[in-house]
């Protein structure tokens, strides 16, 4: 797996590097900023490319930029973008109509390697990683008439680990049951909110993060 | 120096003092004492008699010596600053003298006769030299001059040829022929002279070019065609002509109403009181400064009334635009009247010089005016000052907002990265360690102690700015804190495009706070946010259907926002019925 990472901070740019490297993707460009960035994987693709969204010479967007400009030109190149806030309004920019092969999270994560790793390697794979505390943001808003509420707890955990993009498999692993039950959970939320049923995971993200911001 | 120079001449004036009470009380009681008299000859006289109506006679000699020296005498006190008392008591006292020439003693006779003609010239004095008691012009007061030889030389000379009978003590030598061509070329002198002061006036009047300022002046005036029924009268005598008596009694009359006549017309400033009030009036609204000159002609009843502005860092005067004036060039012909604000020069009035006849009125109005053009002077003032400060709050917030934007940077590119990157190294120590559990454990415990004071680094550094809104814009800063407010909030931001950064971290604190005090206070189940342009700035609206009746002075940190909405020259109104919700409304200029 060929990975691009574009971050202006030389310690965290190379530490993640390394736990890329051991857990054997393939780190083909290090960049410290987002145009080094563009330019190399215009001319290198890559599976996916990590951003920090705070890069020179602003220190403002251009991260943002520069991952919105990948999905567009280079859709096949998944887009993790790093930040050390996480903002609801950035995230649906960031989705804007897809959530194929799109990644939100906190920079901290970074630390919890198990879980990063399968965040880039679901990004890469044209899934979707969604910083859990957007989710929870968007759970525990308040509504009138919130339709959360006919959810039991269970199936509320179904939801969350939903949107932040994890595949049936994955929440029946985080979750200790099977897949089967995962299933009838995920279709129960669907019916309950009266979602319609979507293809592939990444849409159900998408659709499960509108309606939460509606 | 001209203002110096000026002052000096307005302090001279005021100088001049009314009369002492005791030296009034003498002139009073020596007035009445003479009317008296005159009374008392008047009625004992055979020219009386001869006359016929002698009671009229007496009353009418009375009544001329009483009214021109208590109307001298309270024209003096009212108008210490103009001769004109003091010339009309002369002239009472000069008429009691003339009819001492109906006394039968010798001494009395004499003097009266030799005063005998003196009443029609201090007539014509008093004329010319109405209202302030001068006569300008050589001309004029050769004339005056001319008519006291005239009425008292010749008639002295007339005396020494022998008329008047036996008790002239003057008669040298009986030449009744001389006599007769002296009388006649005196009477016709005075009648000359008289009319050459009806001339002198009509000119004046004439050079002043302007409509009349006073109404009361053209009364005066028709009271000096007084003058011209004295010439008729003189020449009459002397040339034989018809309507002698009825002439006569209207000269008289013309001659006992003028007294008051002069004190109405010296006096008139009380009655423009009600002009002075309009005037006060006018000024306690908000003035333009071209609407000042107006109103202080309309006070004053002189549409030529100029005001100039003394401008100190200068030295000059200047009008209303700033333009500089020439006041010794302008000033030619009218009289100044400087104003002057807590021992400070402020401004000088351009006017008519007839207005000096009323201190009082120009004394008013000119107080009215300086604090008028002090307040324009202040309000100016203090508008800079304002302006100045407020730049300056402007200059500190931004200056604020700036170290707030560097020190977040600070955390962010420091601590925030060093600690993630710590925490990354731990993570992959602990992969490194494999199967050692209890190593495991305690690098765990350490990443999430790391994770604990990232989570608090971040909203330290989000309270210090938060970088969201300066990397992303306020639609974006704002999505999450309605997200997460206490209560659903519907957001609306209709913003085409990025706004200068201090406008959107105001809006945003607005927000923030607003959803705060929500939270905390209002006991809402819901609340809109509104943030749209409108008309030039920025309209920053959150409404919410709590309790309403919110604190705005103390604890919910409204009175600090405001202070951050007014220091960009925007406003901050709430509106908080108890029960009613409360509606915050901010709105910022925005260039």
């Amino acid at each position: 797996m060929r990975v691009a990472i574009a971050e202006d901070s030389v310690l965290l740019r190379e530490g993640v590097a390394r736990l890329l490297g051991e857990a054997e993707m393939d780190v083909v460009a290090q960049c410290g900023n987002a145009e080094e960035l563009l330019s190399n994987i215009r001319s290198h693709p890559v599976d996916v490319a990590i951003v920090d969204i705070r890069l020179p010479p602003t220190h403002s967007d251009e991260g943002l930029r520069a991952a919105l400009e990948i999905r567009s030109r280079q859709p096949e190149v998944g887009v993790l973008v790093l930040s050390q806030y996480v903002e609801l309004g950035l995230a649906m920019k960031l989705l804007a109509d897809s959530a194929d092969g799109v990644g939100y999270l906190l920079k901290d994560r970074i630390s919890d390697v198990k879980e990063f790793i399968a965040a880039v390697q679901r990004v890469a794979a044209g899934g979707s990683a969604i910083d859990p505390i957007i989710v929870s943001t968007l759970l525990s808003r308040r509504r009138t008439d919130d339709p959360l509420e006919q959810l039991t707890p269970r199936e509320r955990e179904v939801l969350d680990l939903m949107a932040q993009g994890n595949s049936n498999q994955g929440i029946a692993d985080k979750l200790v049951i099977t897949l089967r039950a995962v299933e009838k959970y995920v279709s129960s939320i669907f019916t309950k909110l009266r979602l319609p049923s979507t293809g592939t995971e990444s849409r159900r993200v998408l659709a499960v993060l509108l309606f939460l911001r509606n | 120096m001209v203002a110096s120079a000026l002052a000096a001449g307005v302090d001279r004036r005021a100088a001049r003092a009314p009369p002492r009470s005791s030296l009034a009380w003498v002139i009073a009681i020596a007035g009445l004492a003479a009317a008296g008299t005159s009374c008392a000859l008047a009625l004992m006289s055979e020219i009386a008699a001869e006359l016929g109506e002698p009671l009229v006679i007496a009353m009418l000699t009375v009544w001329l010596t009483l009214s021109y020296v208590l109307c001298g005498l309270f024209a003096w006190w009212r108008r210490p600053a103009s001769g004109f008392g003091r010339l009309m008591i002369a002239a009472g006292f000069a008429t009691f003298g003339s009819t001492l020439s109906m006394a039968s003693s010798d001494v009395p006779f004499t003097i009266g006769q030799a005063l005998d003609l003196l009443p029609p010239v201090l007539f014509l004095h008093v004329f010319l030299a109405f209202p302030d008691g001068r006569l300008r012009g050589r001309v004029v007061r050769m004339l005056v001059a001319s008519s006291y030889v005239a009425a008292i030389g010749l008639e002295l000379v007339r005396m020494s040829f022998g008329e008047f009978g036996p008790h002239n003590l003057l008669a040298v030598q009986a030449k009744p022929g001389l006599s007769d061509a002296a009388l006649k070329i005196q009477l016709t002198m005075i009648s000359v002279f008289c009319l050459t002061g009806i001339a002198v006036l009509v000119a004046r009047r004439w050079r002043a070019g302007r409509p009349l300022r006073r109404s009361i002046a053209v009364l005066v005036d028709a009271f000096a065609f007084g003058l011209v029924m004295i010439a008729f009268l003189l020449v009459s005598a002397a040339f034989g002509g018809p309507w002698v008596p009825q002439i006569r009694w209207g000269t008289f009359a013309a001659l006992a109403l003028a007294p008051l006549v002069f004190l109405v017309g010296l006096l008139r400033a009380r009655l423009a009181r009600s002009a002075l009030g309009d005037l006060v009036v006018e000024l306690r609204a908000d003035l333009a400064p071209s609407d000042l000159r107006d109103a202080l002609a309309r006070a004053l009843r002189d549409p030529s009334v100029e005001l100039a502005y003394w401008l100190p860092e200068f030295a000059t005067y200047a009008d209303v635009d700033g333009r500089p004036l020439d006041i010794a060039d302008l000033g030619r012909g009218r009289a100044t009247t400087l104003i002057d604000r807590k021992e400070e020069h402020v401004a000088a009035l351009l006017h008519d010089p007839s207005l000096q006849d009323e201190p009082e009125l120009l004394g008013a109005v000119t107080a009215a005016a300086g604090i008028a053009v002090e307040n324009g002077r202040l309000e100016a003032e203090l508008r800079a000052r304002l302006e100045e400060l407020r730049g300056s709050r402007a200059r500190v917030i931004d200056a604020g907002q700036k170290e707030r934007q560097r020190l977040e940077r600070n955390l962010h590119d420091g601590a925030q990265q060093r600690l993630i990157a710590l925490s990354l190294e731990l993570s992959l120590l602990e992969q490194r360690l494999g199967g050692d559990s209890e190593a495991t454990t305690r690098l765990d415990q350490a990443r999430r102690e790391i994770a604990l004071t990232l989570e608090e680094l971040r909203d330290v550094a989000r309270g210090i700015h938060p970088a969201v809104l300066s990397g992303h814009g306020l639609e974006v800063a704002l999505e999450s804190i309605a997200a997460r407010a206490s209560v659903p909030v519907r957001l609306t931001v209709e913003l085409d495009g990025r706004m200068e950064e201090r406008l959107e971290v105001v809006a945003y604190y607005v927000v923030s706070e607003s959803l705060v005090n929500i939270a905390k206070h209002a006991r809402a189940t819901r609340a809109t946010v509104d943030i749209a342009r409108e008309d030039g700035q920025i309209v920053v609206e959150v409404v919410d259907d709590g309790i309403g009746g919110a604190d705005t002075e103390r604890g919910s940190g409204l009175r600090g926002l405001a202070d951050r909405v007014e220091a960009l020259g925007g406003r901050l109104r709430i509106w908080t019925p108890r029960g009613g919700g409360t509606r915050i409304k901010a709105e910022i200029p925005c260039v």
